[in-house]
């Protein structure tokens, strides 16, 4: 397994707190190898899942010899399979990640979530893969292995915020490399249309990935709380503008009630598991927040 | 528009610093890093209505308000006077009131009320129209419009110079007008000059209607009226209401009837030293002033014995204004004071010759005679001061008419009563109409009450004019200051306007026979009997008091007169317009100030508002102590800009209540 202490951004606290919360995933995944979570096939672990009638070329070994005496017929007794899953993490590394102060932007956050969620996931015996949401972008493809994790995870740690965001488009093209179902994590600001989004995750839902959504905010970019006239840069290279908070600060809010607004009906029609994450929140809460809402409702076997 | 500091204009440019400040501002903002700008792009997009407007307003009133500073300093003389209601008239006229009050002066800067006005119509004029257009000058001693080249010269003009006359401010006006008429003047521009005496302007009199009428009639006429109407400060002034020269045991003396008054009502006892010059010496003595009236009865001065004929003065000590601290007058013999009645009906010449040959000077001899008109060649002509005239005007080419005109143009008094029957034609422009015998008990509804034949008392009793019942009238035609109406506006009494030294009055009802209580309430008919005697007395006798006036002194003799009593600098054309004592042969004739000069009441400006109403004028109300030229009143202006420029700016600077936060307003939502 790869060494935390390696890479900066992960604490070993917090991932010794997390541990105990396993990652679940919401729907079945078609796994490779046996593992925690469900699959859409059956298998061979101890929770009964149906009878079925004999076809020739089925294993005998499964014949439920009992029916056969009761029935005279041949059923075969089928059992859930548990299988892994494959953990793909698209993190947005667009100019606008970088927002916030040295060591505290958005992206070093995005980074720490991500980062736990790989560890955690990897711990568990799950596949862990990336793509890198940028200008430069980079697929990671899920594999299993420490050795992969730790490719993952200086992946992870080399990101840097820059240039413009390809989020909707990598989104359309996840949905469309990723073969097999897999729990897609967006870490991102989200600073697209709404209706644009819709579409994207619409198309990963499609595809039958579970879709988990954690998007970023810092507070004043909601509130927009400045006091003098500035030049705003654009942090993804586009236009600078010049404006006076004073004046601007009404329409403004209102343009971020509406976005939020829009985003909630999105959520709604989606049903993606959608964190809004302010950067003042830590982390390790956010994230024991997601593991225990992922839990299972019945008992665990 | 003008300005007094042009050079300061060099700064306007400086009225685009707000926009240079606002763009070093654009590029000197701070820079912040920021990702949300898909919130920011929709807010600028949201914003571009009023707010977008309230930035373009804030720089325009910026800009605004630097231009009016600048302006402000630039000190601009136009607005609403001349050159912001449409550049340079083509004639300018000025009025000016050279009446003896406007020299009431400001003891610091040494400025009279005319000097001062002067001074800042001449500036005004000069800075806003400069030669460009024809300036014309009435005044109203001579009341003849004379051309002037450059503004300039309104301060050491002849025509522009001190009298110690009274105004008449609607007979300027019509001069005014006539000029325009005649000359058709084009736009022109009036300025007035006057310190609004209410006995110069005559406000209630019958001249105004026409005047209005008048200059409505003619395109672009402007009035700028400049008024000093403010009396300046404490005043004290002297009168000598009579002079009498009488022989004693020691020698002789003259009896000296004086009145002093003050301004102040309520103020402490005061000692004021009265200085007398009798004939070049002089004596001074200290009276104690306890009232706002002091008079002295009978003061004595001894003089020679031998000396028959003089002159003399009193002074008492100078205040802000001179004019009435001096008083002039000449000593001789007392001529009696002769009248003559002309009528034909016994019961009219009763109360006349009663009223008239009743002394209401007890040293003064009295001697009345009475006419038939056919025998009317028979008056003293020479030594009558006063003829009442209650016959048929005689016609125009007959002896006895030129003659009454030598009565009044030797300064004798003139009062025509109607006659029964035929009228006679006109006198001076004046003539009789038909009886009116309509009216049951007609009262008299105004009379002139500052000045002339129903003045109020020394004491300022009104006489009961108002009380009076006139029965039957004849109606008074032509054109006269009137001095009382009836209720019907019908005029009662009226002065002839005439350039002549002496007085004419036509009285429109009869004191006997029934036609009015003239006689049964003598008081009114014997005041005005003997103040028409009084005026008419003043051409008598060897030595005169006459008001100053420019034809005080008649109308071709100047050139006889000489001034004594130091006055040797005044042109011996303007002999009669200043106080003082003139001579000629072994007539001796003391020059005042008319009475009225000395009244303070000043015409309001509701009253001006009804005298200049529906004419196009403004009124620029000045004081003695505003050292400040006539563009002071522009310079508020753009002072009044500058502020409400700032005001505006600083409310729409004004930042917004606070806005909910996007929290806030989601919970509301929410709810």
């Amino acid at each position: 397994m790869a060494n935390p202490s390696k890479h900066e951004y992960l604490d070993s606290a917090v991932l010794g707190r997390l541990m105990a919360l396993p990652l679940h995933a919401r729907t079945a995944m078609l796994g490779s190898i046996s593992g925690k979570h469900r699959s859409p096939v059956k298998g061979s672990s101890l929770e009964f899942a149906q009878y079925r009638k004999y076809v020739p070329g089925d294993d005998t070994r499964r014949l439920d010899w009992r029916t056969w005496g009761r029935s005279d017929r041949f059923y075969i007794k089928e059992f859930e399979a548990d299988t892994n899953l494959r953990l793909c993490l698209m993190v947005d590394s667009s100019g606008s990640m970088g927002f916030g102060g040295v060591g505290k932007t958005r992206l070093d956050y995005g980074r720490r979530l991500g980062g736990t969620l790989a560890y955690l996931a990897a711990q568990q015996g799950d596949a862990v893969g990336m793509w890198q949401v940028g200008d430069r972008p980079l697929e990671i493809p899920a594999k299993r292995g420490s050795s992969h994790l730790r490719v993952v995870l200086d992946q992870l740690g080399a990101l840097e915020a820059e240039g413009e965001t390809t989020l909707l488009a990598s989104l359309h093209e996840a949905a469309e490399k990723i073969r097999q179902r897999a729990l897609v994590v967006v870490i991102s600001d989200l600073f697209v249309s709404p209706l644009e989004l819709k579409s994207a995750l619409q198309h990963l839902l499609f595809r039958r990935h579970d879709v988990v959504v954690f998007q970023l905010l810092e507070q004043v970019e909601l509130d927009f709380d400045f006091d003098r006239p500035a030049r705003f840069l654009d942090m993804e290279g586009g236009e600078a503008v010049l404006a006076d908070p004073t004046m601007v600060v009404k329409r403004y809010r209102e343009a971020v009630r509406l976005y939020l607004r829009e985003m909630d009906e999105v959520i709604a029609t989606t049903g993606v598991d959608y964190h809004r994450v302010k950067l003042h929140e830590k982390y390790d809460d956010v994230l024991a927040r997601f593991l225990l809402g992922r839990t299972p409702k019945r008992a665990a076997r | 528009m003008s300005f007094l500091q042009p050079i300061l204009l060099i700064g306007l440019p400086l009225a685009a610093l707000p926009v240079i400040i606002h763009l070093i501002h654009l590029r000197r903002r701070r820079s912040v890093q920021w990702a949300a700008m898909i919130f920011l792009r929709a807010a600028q997009k949201m914003n571009k209505g009023f707010s977008k407007l309230r930035q373009w307003l804030i720089l325009a009133l910026r800009v605004l308000a630097v231009a009016a500073l600048i302006f402000l300093v630039s000190r601009p003389l136009a607005g609403g006077l001349l050159g912001l209601t449409g550049g340079a008239p083509d004639t300018v006229i000025i009025l000016l009131d050279r009446s003896a009050s406007m020299e009431q002066e400001n003891l610091e800067s040494g400025f009279s009320k005319r000097t001062a006005g002067l001074e800042k119509i001449s500036e005004a004029i000069r800075s806003t129209v400069g030669n460009r257009s024809r300036l014309v000058l009435i005044d109203s001693a001579r009341v003849e419009p004379l051309e002037i080249e450059e503004a300039e010269e309104l301060l050491d003009h002849p025509l522009t110079g001190e009298t110690g006359t009274a105004a008449d401010v609607p007979e300027l006006l019509q001069a005014a007008l006539d000029y325009i008429t005649t000359n058709q003047s084009g736009r022109t521009d009036i300025w007035v000059l006057s310190d609004l005496r209410r006995s110069d302007w005559d406000a209630g009199g019958g001249r105004w209607d026409a005047l209005r009428g008048g200059f409505a009639s003619l395109p672009g006429v402007r009035f700028h009226l400049l008024s000093y109407g403010e009396p300046v400060g404490a005043n004290m002034g002297v009168v000598v209401d009579g002079v009498v020269r009488r022989d004693t045991a020691e020698g002789a003396e003259l009896l000296l009837d004086l009145r002093l008054s003050r301004s102040e009502r309520a103020v402490e006892p005061e000692t004021v030293p009265v200085r007398f010059v009798v004939d070049g010496l002089g004596s001074s003595h200290e009276v104690e002033f306890r009232d706002s009236q002091l008079v002295l009865q009978g003061y004595r001065l001894p003089i020679d014995r031998a000396t028959q004929q003089g002159w003399g003065r009193v002074e008492i000590p100078g205040d802000g204004y001179r004019g009435d601290d001096v008083f002039h007058f000449v000593y001789d013999e007392p001529p009696v004071l002769k009248s003559a009645v002309i009528s034909g009906s016994p019961e009219e010449v009763g109360p006349l010759r009663a009223i008239l040959s009743s002394p209401a000077d007890p040293s003064r001899r009295h001697e009345v005679a009475v006419f038939a008109p056919e025998r009317a060649a028979e008056i003293e002509w020479d030594e009558t001061a006063l003829i009442v005239w209650q016959a048929p005007i005689p016609a125009g080419d007959s002896i006895l008419r030129q003659q009454l005109e030598n009565h009044v143009m030797a300064g004798r008094a003139l009062v025509f009563l109607p006659p029964e029957g035929g009228d006679g034609g006109g006198f001076m422009g004046m003539s009789w109409g038909e009886w009116d015998t309509g009216g049951e008990g007609e009262g008299v509804e105004w009379w002139r009450s500052d000045a002339g034949l129903l003045a109020n008392t020394q004491d300022g009793s009104a006489l009961p004019v108002g009380e009076l019942e006139v029965l039957r009238h004849r109606v008074i035609e032509g054109e006269g200051a009137p001095l009382a109406r009836m209720a019907g506006g019908e005029r009662l009494l009226t002065r002839a306007v005439a350039e002549a030294p002496g007085s004419v009055y036509f009285l429109g009802t009869l004191a006997g026979s029934g036609s009015s209580g003239l006689a049964r309430d003598g008081v009114v008919l014997y005041a005005l009997l003997h103040r028409a005697l009084g005026e008419g007395a003043r051409g008598l006798g060897k030595a005169q008091q006459r008001w100053a006036s420019a034809t005080a002194l008649g109308s071709d003799e100047k050139e006889e007169w000489k001034a004594i009593d130091g006055r040797e600098g005044v042109l011996r054309s303007d002999l009669s317009l200043s106080p003082g004592i003139v001579q000629r042969g072994d007539l001796l004739v003391a020059l005042n100030r008319p009475p009225e000069e000395d009244r303070f009441e000043a015409v309001g400006r509701s009253a001006l508002d009804e005298l200049f109403e529906g004419l196009d004028y403004q009124v620029i109300a000045e004081s003695l102590g505003d050292e400040g030229s006539l563009a002071s009143e522009v310079w508020r202006t753009f002072l009044i800009l500058v502020g409400a420029a700032l005001l505006a700016e600083a409310l729409l600077c004004m930042p917004a209540r606070r806005e909910r936060s996007v929290e806030e307003g989601r919970m509301e939502e929410a709810a």
